[in-house]
Formats: structure tokens, sequence, C-alpha cells
């Protein structure tokens, strides 16, 4: 268990020294890259997947999986513009309601999955085309479906997206401050730690008592939640709410949580490596978009990275169970060796 | 009871039954609909859907998933548009497509199977890479202005019903027959029902694993033609989202996700539902913007039905044990059964 500690500890500074290394980089290429202003106020352009891969992170802890997230974003978005246009909603009322309802998905998804023995791909597949199919209904009985959307939001509200305290963005703080609470959430909490025990062993968590279901419900509310968040903040970003916003969000989510090292199969993964993959992934964007790539060839770099991270860790893994149970049968030879000579 | 389990093995039948009585239904309220054209229509645009559903499936009953079957027949017909466009003739192109979507399937099915890549990573990860080549191949623009002889596949028709109507369906019943003949083929089932009992019984797990992603990738180089052909133009988005029709329609149609069930109707029943559905929504006069809602509600009315039946059944035989009465093997599927007999 404390080699498994350490390397989740090493992992996280391999992918710190590997943000470094990319920033300056690509700084070596344009110079406009290493501007820590810049820096930090193009945060905004990926925020949204950081809003939504910290509490993805949750789900994939306990080994199960959420793909309705892009849907719920878009959902809460049309949502959010219907109540302030159409209803003449208070915008934090609005807001409030729109995040009751990506509350709400996630509750329908944990319900789902916790109640059922289904693999979670299938019923999140089942509620992304439910919510995306409420989403577009929505915005197409209005009339606003496809690429207008809702538009003609005030200042004060699109300012979630382009404001900024001193140079720091209030997305950024907001979402450094989302990361240390689930961060607490998952290392100081019996919640947190139950989280990791389903991942392991779901028959051992259900034999110590701890409330499974109530666990995983909790873990999809809270990626219900930094959906509806994300999408709220990608209204903002694009001044228009639109029932599409999240249909490209899935797969660097994905790729940012488990290039942050926590396993697809559950049981292993910090929210801090979720954090800095992030990062890493959306700088790469910018970068190659800077030096001319386009964002589809970026894909295939996003890709071949999400393939290469698990291809080298599941390596490196195998190797060290080898040489713990070389070590194991050294000492086991040994000792019965002993035993023979007494 | 023995009616439920059996229900519970044929799920296509059921969701057939229940296609069949929606059908009906909605020509009662709008005759047009079940007008042949209508119907042969429905039929014709399904066909995508049950190829890349077909490829899906198998892979699925080896316990895996494979959500870049859309992207790869997005690539596939890059490439069979870019190679037609530059005179190759018909069945050189489709060769082409062909070659480009076992393409991608072999880089799926070294992912999983040699390098123990876990599947949904492994196949989203070539999902962005296949994504990705499409827009580097033509150089970000569509390719269009397909030669008339490639359209022109989807024009053909045999006894008046469109010849790929017929070639779907023989596939599928090729498909059939080689899962009924080979035992080979048949070794999907316990690889995806019991990896572990597979492994010691002495079946090629890796092999048959890979082969699973090849053959998907080969039906998503399949339905690139019929894509082509159908559309005679390639956008960049050709396919997009369409692997997650594909593993619904194969759920719909009684692929398990737990591995180790299935047959190759499931995957045409499935993609016939849910085309179906798009059509009926149009002739009840409800906008064809609440197609998705509609879609994933019936998909998880389907799968929780099955998970209360299959829970049903399982309660029933643990009673009968309890009292003694089972002889039946616990927990392995009928086609892995089959095969274990034959060893």
């Amino acid at each position: 268990m404390k080699l498994k500690i350490s390397f989740f500890k090493q992992w996280d500074a391999i992918l710190l020294i590997l943000l470094a290394a990319e920033i300056l980089c690509f700084g070596l290429i344009n110079e406009s890259f290493l501007n820590i202003k810049n820096l930090l106020y193009s945060t905004n352009d990926f925020m949204h997947i950081m809003l939504v891969s910290l509490p993805l992170t949750l789900v994939i802890i306990t080994g199960g999986i959420d793909v309705s997230i892009g849907s719920i974003m878009g959902l809460a978005s049309i949502i959010f513009g219907v109540l302030w246009k159409f209803l003449v909603f208070p915008l934090w009322l609005s807001f409030v309601v729109s995040l009751g309802v990506g509350l709400l998905a996630g509750f329908i998804n944990g319900l789902l999955v916790a109640y059922t023995d289904i693999n979670s791909l299938v019923l999140t597949l089942g509620t992304m085309f439910l919510f995306q199919g409420l989403a577009t209904g929505l915005a197409g009985s209005i009339g606003a479906s496809g690429y207008n959307g809702i538009g003609g939001f005030p200042e004060s509200f699109t300012n979630i997206a382009y404001g900024a305290c001193g140079a720091v963005p209030y997305a950024f703080i907001f979402v450094i401050l989302l990361g240390f609470l689930i961060f607490l959430l998952l290392n100081r909490t019996p919640l947190g730690r139950s989280l990791y025990l389903i991942g392991v062993n779901k028959n051992a968590a259900i034999f110590s008592g701890i409330k499974v279901k109530r666990v995983i419900i909790s873990s999809f509310i809270f990626t219900g939640l930094g959906s509806a968040l994300a999408g709220i903040f990608l209204t903002a970003y694009f001044t228009s709410s639109r029932s599409d916003l999240g249909k490209d969000v899935l797969m660097p989510a994905l790729t940012s949580v488990v290039f942050g090292g926590t396993s697809i199969t559950g049981g292993a993964g910090a929210v801090s490596g979720t954090f800095i993959a992030a990062l890493f992934l959306g700088y790469l964007k910018q970068g190659l978009m800077a030096i001319g790539v386009t964002s589809d060839v970026s894909q295939v770099t996003v890709g071949i990275i999400l393939i290469a991270t698990v291809i080298i860790k599941g390596i490196a893994t195998q190797s060290l169970l080898n040489r713990m149970n070389r070590l194991a049968f050294k000492k086991a030879t040994v000792l019965v060796n002993e035993h023979h000579g007494n | 009871m023995k009616f439920w389990s059996n229900l519970l093995k044929k799920r296509e039948v059921v969701v057939l039954l229940l296609l069949v009585l929606m059908i009906i239904g909605i020509s009662l309220i709008n005759p047009d609909f079940g007008k042949i054209d209508n119907l042969h229509g429905i039929i014709a645009n399904a066909l995508i859907l049950i190829l890349l559903s077909l490829g899906e499936s198998f892979v699925i009953i080896t316990k895996g998933i494979d959500v870049s079957v859309g992207a790869a027949m997005g690539f596939a017909a890059v490439c069979l548009g870019l190679s037609a466009n530059s005179g190759a003739s018909v069945p050189l192109a489709s060769f082409v497509a062909i070659s480009a979507g076992i393409f991608s399937g072999v880089l799926n099915g070294v992912g999983v199977a040699v390098f123990n890549v876990p599947p949904i990573i492994m196949t989203l990860g070539s999902m962005g890479v296949l994504r990705g080549l499409m827009p580097v191949l033509t150089g970000g623009s569509w390719v269009d202005s397909v030669p008339q002889s490639v359209k022109n596949i989807a024009n053909v028709k045999i006894l008046s019903i469109d010849a790929i109507i017929w070639a779907t369906l023989i596939i599928v019943l090729l498909t059939f027959i080689i899962l009924k003949m080979s035992k080979k083929a048949r070794y999907v089932y316990p690889v995806g029902d019991n990896e572990e009992g597979a492994f010691l019984l002495g079946l090629p797990i890796k092999r048959t694993k890979f082969l699973a992603y090849v053959v998907s990738g080969c039906f998503a180089g399949l339905a690139a033609i019929l894509f082509v052909s159908q559309l005679s133009f390639i956008p960049m988005q050709a396919g997009s989202g369409q692997e997650m029709r594909a593993i619904a329609a194969s759920v719909l149609g009684g692929v398990s996700l737990a591995g180790g069930v299935g047959s190759p109707f499931g995957p045409l029943v499935g993609g016939l539902f849910l085309t179906s559905i798009d059509s009926m929504l149009i002739f009840l006069k409800i906008p064809a913007f609440w197609n998705d809602a509609v879609a994933g509600m019936i998909l998880l009315v389907v799968v929780l039905f099955d998970f209360t039946i299959r829970k049903m059944v399982e309660k029933e035989n643990k009673k009968q044990r309890m009292l003694g009465k089972s002889t039946s093997y616990h927990g392995s599927t009928p086609q892995t059964r089959k095969v274990m007999e034959e060893l």
C-alpha cells in the first residue's frame, strides 16, 4: 500500500514537471505564452473541463462512469436561459434553479446506478440521450435551437467568465477552491474514504456497514452539480445559452481524470492529479493552436496521450508488482532455508 | 416462471414485438405511416446503424466497449471518398474503406488485447485520433462531388427493394450462421461471460478479444460504404454520435454489457427500433428535437425492465436451489454452456 501511495505522489510530481516543461517549450516558440497574466487568463478557455472533471473524479474512483456530463451541461444552460429570458426570473434565481436541475440530474443518475447492478455506462448513456433530448426539445420548442441559443445577458453575468480579481480570473479562484474542497472531501471525510473502498471492493464496503447506495448517489450528485456549473460558466463564456454546449466535453474531461492518475477501474486516484492534468491538456491545446495546429489535430495528441498514459502506467504497475513478488519470494526462500537449517 | 426466463433470453423478440405493435398503432393513427414506401425508407435509413451495432455487439459480447465505431466510420468514409475522387473504381474504393475500418479495429485490438488498456479508454483515445485524422486527410474541408458510380450503390434495386437492404440482411444472416457453425467464432461468448474461466479452459483470450475489435472496425468500414453512397458527400462530423446510438441499439436488442449474451438479430432489431422512433415522431407530429429524449427514455425503460425480470428469475432460481431442486449451472449463459459442452 505504501508503494502505491508514493506512486501517486510521484505521479502528481511528474505531471507538474510535464506541465512546466510544456509551458517552457511553448514559451520558447512563442514568448507571449510565458506571460503569467496570459497563462492565468487563458484558463477561462478550458475552465468548463476543470469544473466537470474535478467532481467526475469522485465517480470514477468508485469504479463508475458518467457519460451524461455534456448533456447535463446543455440542459442546465438552456434552462438558465429560458428562466431568465422567458420567465423573467432574476439572474441569481435562474442560477440556483439550473444548479438544482444539475443536482436532480445527478441524483437520477445516482439512483439508477445505486439501486441496480447495471453497468453505469449503459445507464448514463440512457440519461445522456434523455437529458440531451430534453435540452434540445426545450430549446426547439421556444425557437432557440442550433448555434444562436438565447443571448443578451447583462455584463454582470458574463463577468463570471471574463471578470478577474487582479490578474486572476474569478473562475480560476473558484475552481481552486472547488479542487481544495473535493480534496478535503476525499482525504478528510468518511464519505471520501468510503468512495475509495467502494472502488476497490464494493462487496467489502457493503459488509463493512458503509451506506454504499448513499455514497454512490452523492458522487453522482456532485458530478451533476459540477456539470451544471460548467454549463452556466460556458453560457457566460459564449454569452448565450445553448442546448449543445457540452457536446465535446466528455473526451477531454475523461482524459483529464485518467491522465491525472485516477484508475478507470476505480479504487485509486486523486483530485490533485485531475487538476494538474486538466491544466496540462488545456494549455496543450492552446499551445498547439498558437503554433498553428488546428484543434482537430490537437485531438489526435490528446487521444495518444490518453492511451499512452494508461499503457505506461499499466507496464509500471506490472513491473512494480513483479518486483514485489520477487522480493516476497526471496524473503520466503530465506525463511524456508532458515527453517530447514534448524 | 418459465415464460419469464424465456422472455429474458430473447429480448430481441420482445423488442421486435413492441416495434410491430408500435408500427400498427401508429398506422392506425396516421395511415401514411404503414405504407410500404415509408417502411422501406425506415429500413434503408436504419442500415448504417444496424451494421455499426452488429460490429459493436461482438465487442460488447466479449465484455468490452467500442466508442470509436462512429469515428471509424467517418474515417473510413473519408478514405473511401478520397480514393474514389482520385479515380479508384468502386470495388477498390470499398476495399480501401473496409481496410481503413480494419485498421482502426487493429489499433483498438492491440491496445486492449496486448497492452491491457481498459476498452473504454482505448477506444475513446482512438476515437480522438481518428476524428483528428479526418480533417488532416481532407485538408479540413468536406469531401463532396463523390463520383456517380459510388452514389449508384444506394440506388440499385433488386425485386423493387434496395440492394443494400438485401446486402445487410445477408450480412446479418451470415454472421448468425458463422456464429452457429464455427466453434472459434463462438469463443466470444465464454470470453465475455467469464474471462478467467475461459482462460482456464485454454481458450485464446487475447486473440478472441483482438478479433472482436477487428470485426467491429470491419463493420464500421462496411457502414461507411453505405454512408457515402446514401449521403453522397462526407461532412467532418460523419458518424459523430453514432457510437452511442450503436451501443444503445445493441443493448436494446438484448446484447448484455455484462458480456457473454447476444445474437446478431439483436442489433438488427435494435437498430430498426431506434430508427423507426425518429420516423414515428414525425408521423405523430411531434417535433424532431424530442427524438433523443424518447430514445433515451426507451433505452432506460428496456434496461430497467430487463433488470427487474433478471432479479425475479434469480430469486426464483435461489428458491429452487433452497428446495434442492435446481440442477442447472449457475451463472453461466446458454451460449457459454454450449461452448463448454463442446470442449
